[in-house]
């Protein structure tokens, strides 16, 4: 297990460096001038070549690159001050480091992922797993519609809805907020409640679906058949045999939508006017700000591929077969 | 430049000159903006361009006239949809950070307002709002006693000097350049190029102190306009002691009622009351709740839903610069209760389709196409009566010498275009000439705008080519002399109280360059010759000129075609006392608000 986890950090070390170094040159290696849209209305040809040495734009393509990626590991310095490591460099529109503004929006972000994960595996999962168990039933054939209905929906529909009904028209609740869940965890659940429901609602719907479909094609498999012929209760048969087995198709897909979901973030954050990362990436491409839409991507890419890891890790925990492939 | 898109700031209102309004034709103004509010608006406009008043000693002695019913405490929350670009005073120049300058920063002067349209520059930081000598060539100010700064040093001259030679510095790039241009002309920062942080100063005879109390500013001509030009929040004192020159955008130090207690750049930013601002120097401002609690990111859609609501945090919560948004305008108006909660007024902006006269050449297409814009429909698109008002000329309600009764081309009586008369002045124009390329923004906006345009200009004959342009470089774009459009949609207000920050960018030759606002390249003989006169003359005589620079670039040069006068809609939540609306800043008046409860 060791060799494998080993294997899968080594590959995802060089897939982020790939992915660096192809950010890196889209960007700044393409005819692109950010330092003119880093200088302002009253921009001379002296002010502007200062900002291009200060952001090292003179400098050959090499170089920036090197600075660049070696900055990530020792940090670099910039007019405005020292940029700690991980350095993801500068960005002008807000005049902060780049890592300073990630770093201030990810809770935000990753509160809503993580509030988001654990309703729609709660809801998801259990509805999936009840109407396997009870096919046929009323209880299924409500779960499957309703899941069949929700799923259509989308965020930016149900976001104003829901703040409508439980914010604007009855009071019932404030408007959405971050509070940060080391400071006050009640109020970081409550302020977060309307986003994180309304970004699971869609996933609950697919997951509940997929959880039953699942389920079922576990159920008609011959080693849970053996199991019922030995005698087996059929709640034993179910969540001894059959469950472990319909988890392995749900936790591949899973890695892909909790990045789904840190992508997902973006439509939720607008909405309900969060500041998390996702807006913070509207913003850096809106203003074009490349140091930061750079930034945001590595960060982005990170995430990703830990996930992945994570997935794969899980993936080889439920099935060995993984492991020894 | 206050180009409406970066929501340029300060100023606004007031009229200068006698006579210089006649809102008596006001009532002509109907198009588009029929109904009660609309004309009260216009009836405001007639308050809202007084006569400013250069005050004396006694009116800029503190404390600031107490608001009726104010009670101390709380934190008034604070909704804006867009971060502030900077917080380095040097460095603002625009509405929001303008805003929030007025809670922390304080300069020589200030304008003062009592509510009813009458406008003072009073002294701020000085006992008075300057004295003038040698025919306006000099202005003496003098400090007030007992004003410090948010660490207890007190402010003396030297940081007056220091404030003034830091803008020289090359790091100081967004903030307005006029009083730089006036002490050492337009290429001012090579004549102190260390921004006075070296050993270099500005020379006794250009800025002057004397003692630890006293500036003297010295002109090579007459500077009537420098009580309100030194009223802008880019000239608010930074004390020499605290300047840390790039850093000071993210930590800057206070000297007003309010300092920063946590600022998340672009996210939020909480302010507590300063101890060491003393109300005693300060006519203007008041300190009565605790604090303002600012989230940025909220869209105006989602303000305007949150105080419609009027539930929790929302009660004690107000609109920086943003405004009602246009669809939940009606909801807003058809509720009585709501509707008390709001502020309107008339922005210093008056959109225009300005002319590229590089391209379009014939002026019979441009005063065709002026006669047959429709502006009814381009209102529509901001929301109505409530977003803007047909406009007759260049000049908006709000700025000196604004005379609602002259339209030279029947905007008011055709708000929604002339077609026939438009049609008649293109009958014998070539083809060729009648296909203009027409930019917009990408914005919704924008694409609102395109519509109605591509629409109105279509019906008169002319063949638009719509070109799209990103909308974040939408100015930067029709900014390069060399552009390749024909016509595009502009705003502009005035920086203070004088159409002289109106004219002069816009409609001065001198000032055709890249990313200039001069964005018609009009260059002509006879409006530089009006500009250069005016800019010496004192205000009374000084709005006559500009009257006739206005008369002869709308009728003998057209440079651009007068669209629509924009308007604010404001509203606040129902525990917010002390909310009125700014003629001077054009938005809520942000240093007199408290809580009821």
């Amino acid at each position: 297990m060791f060799q494998f986890i080993l294997r899968r950090t080594v590959g995802a070390v060089v897939t982020l460096f790939l992915i660096g170094a192809t950010t890196f040159f889209l960007f700044v290696a393409a005819p692109s001038d950010y330092a003119s849209l880093a200088c302002g209305k009253d921009c001379s040809p002296a002010r502007l070549e200062d900002i291009r040495q200060a952001l090292g734009l003179n400098l050959p393509i090499a170089q920036q690159f090197w600075d660049f990626m070696s900055g990530i590991v020792t940090g670099r310095d910039f007019p405005q001050g020292h940029c700690s490591a991980p350095c993801l460099g500068q960005s002008f529109y807000y005049n902060d480091m780049v890592w300073n503004l990630i770093k201030d929006r990810f809770p935000l972000t990753l509160s809503l992922t993580i509030g988001a994960l654990v309703v729609f595996l709660v809801l998801g999962l259990g509805a999936g797993m009840l109407s396997a168990y009870k096919r046929g039933s009323l209880v299924d054939k409500i779960s499957t519609g309703a899941s069949m209905v929700l799923s259509s929906f989308q965020i930016y529909f149900l976001g104003p809805i829901a703040l409508i009904v439980f914010v604007y028209s009855t009071g019932w609740m404030e408007d959405p907020k971050y509070v940060p869940f080391t400071e006050d965890p009640v109020g970081w659940l409550v302020g977060l409640s309307i986003p994180m429901v309304v970004m699971a609602t869609i996933f609950t719907a697919q997951y509940t679906r997929m959880a039953r479909a699942s389920m079922i094609e576990q159920l008609a498999e011959e080693h849970v058949r053996t199991a019922r012929a030995k005698g087996m209760s059929q709640k034993y048969v179910f969540f001894r045999y059959a469950w472990r087995g319909s988890l392995i198709p749900i936790v591949t897909v899973l890695g892909i939508d909790i990045s789904a979901l840190l992508g997902g973030g973006v439509v939720t954050e607008i909405t309900f006017s969060l500041q998390g990362i996702g807006r913070l990436a509207v913003d850096g491409a809106v203003q074009k700000d490349l140091p930061l839409t750079m930034g945001i991507m590595l960060f982005g890419a990170f995430f990703i591929l830990i996930l992945n890891i994570l997935t794969d890790i899980v993936y080889a925990y439920i099935d060995p077969r993984v492991r020894l492939s | 430049m206050k180009s409406l898109n970066s929501r340029r700031t300060r100023a606004i209102v007031v009229a200068i000159a006698a006579g210089s309004l006649a809102l008596t034709g006001c009532s002509e103004n109907k198009g588009g903006s029929s109904g009660k509010d609309s004309k009260e608006d216009q009836s405001k406009a007639a308050e809202q361009s007084k006569a400013v008043v250069y005050a004396d000693a006694a009116a800029s002695t503190g404390p600031a006239e107490e608001v009726a019913g104010a009670k101390s405490g709380g934190t008034v929350q604070v909704y804006q949809e867009s971060g502030l670009t900077h917080l380095d005073p040097g460095q603002i120049y625009v509405s929001d950070a303008g805003q929030v300058a007025n809670l922390l920063y304080r300069g020589l002067t200030n304008f003062e307002e009592d509510g009813k349209g009458n406008v003072s520059v009073v002294g701020d930081l000085a006992t008075d709002s300057g004295k003038s000598s040698d025919g306006g060539k000099t202005w003496t100010y003098t400090l007030k006693d007992g004003v410090k700064d948010q660490n207890g040093n007190v402010i003396t001259s030297a940081d007056i000097r220091h404030t003034i030679e830091r803008q020289y510095a090359a790091f100081i790039f967004d903030g307005p350049t006029y009083l730089q241009t006036w002490l050492s002309g337009p290429k001012y920062r090579d004549t102190l190029k260390d921004g006075g942080f070296g050993s270099k100063h500005l020379p006794a005879t250009i800025l002057d102190t004397p003692d630890a109390k006293t500036v003297v500013f010295h002109f090579d001509t007459a500077r009537p306009d420098l009580p309100q030009t030194l009223a802008m929040p880019g000239y608010s004192v930074v004390p020499e002691k605290t300047d840390t020159k790039e850093k000071y955008d993210a930590a800057p130090v206070s000297t007003g009622p309010y300092k920063i207690a946590e600022y998340k750049v672009g996210k939020s930013m909480k302010l507590v009351k300063n101890e060491n601002w003393d109300p005693k120097t300060d006519s203007v401002r008041h300190q009565y709740v605790d604090g303002f609690n600012f989230d940025f990111g909220v869209t105006e859609s989602t303000q305007t839903s949150r105080l419609i609501a009027d539930q929790g945090e929302s009660k004690n919560a107000i609109q920086l610069t943003g405004g009602v948004e246009a669809t939940q305008i009606q909801k807003v108006i058809s509720d009585a209760a709501v509707n008390k909660r709001t502020i309107k007024g008339y922005q210093p902006y008056v959109m225009t389709l300005t002319f590229n006269l590089d391209r379009v050449k014939n002026k019979a297409v441009r005063d065709a196409i002026t006669y047959g814009i429709n502006s009814k429909s381009l209102i529509a698109g901001e929301g109505g009566a409530y977003g803007g008002d047909p406009a007759a000329n260049l000049f908006a309600p709000t700025l000196p010498g604004y005379e609602a009764s002259y339209d030279p081309y029947g905007r008011l009586k055709t708000p929604q275009g002339n077609i026939a008369k438009a049609k008649e002045l293109l009958k014998d124009v070539p083809a060729a000439e009648k296909k203009l390329v027409y930019a917009y923004s990408n914005s919704e906006a924008g694409q609102k705008r395109k519509v109605a345009i591509e629409d109105a200009l279509t019906k008169i004959g002319i063949d638009v080519v719509a070109k799209e342009v990103d909308s974040a470089s939408y100015y930067e774009q029709i900014g390069k002399v060399k552009n390749p459009y024909d016509m595009y949609v502009t705003g502009w207000g005035q920086d203070w109280p004088s159409p002289g920050t109106v004219i002069t960018p816009i409609y001065d030759g001198d000032q055709v360059a890249d990313g200039s606002a001069n964005y018609s390249h009009i260059n002509d003989p006879k409006v530089q010759e009006l500009i250069k006169k005016a800019l010496t003359q004192e205000p009374t005589a000084a709005a006559v000129t500009w009257r006739e620079a206005q008369h002869y670039i709308l009728e003998k040069v057209n440079p651009a075609a007068p669209l629509w006068y924009t308007k604010q809609f404001q509203l606040y939540g129902s525990n917010i006392g002390g909310a009125r609306y700014s003629t001077e800043s054009s938005y809520i008046d942000i240093t007199r608000l408290f809580l009821k409860s």
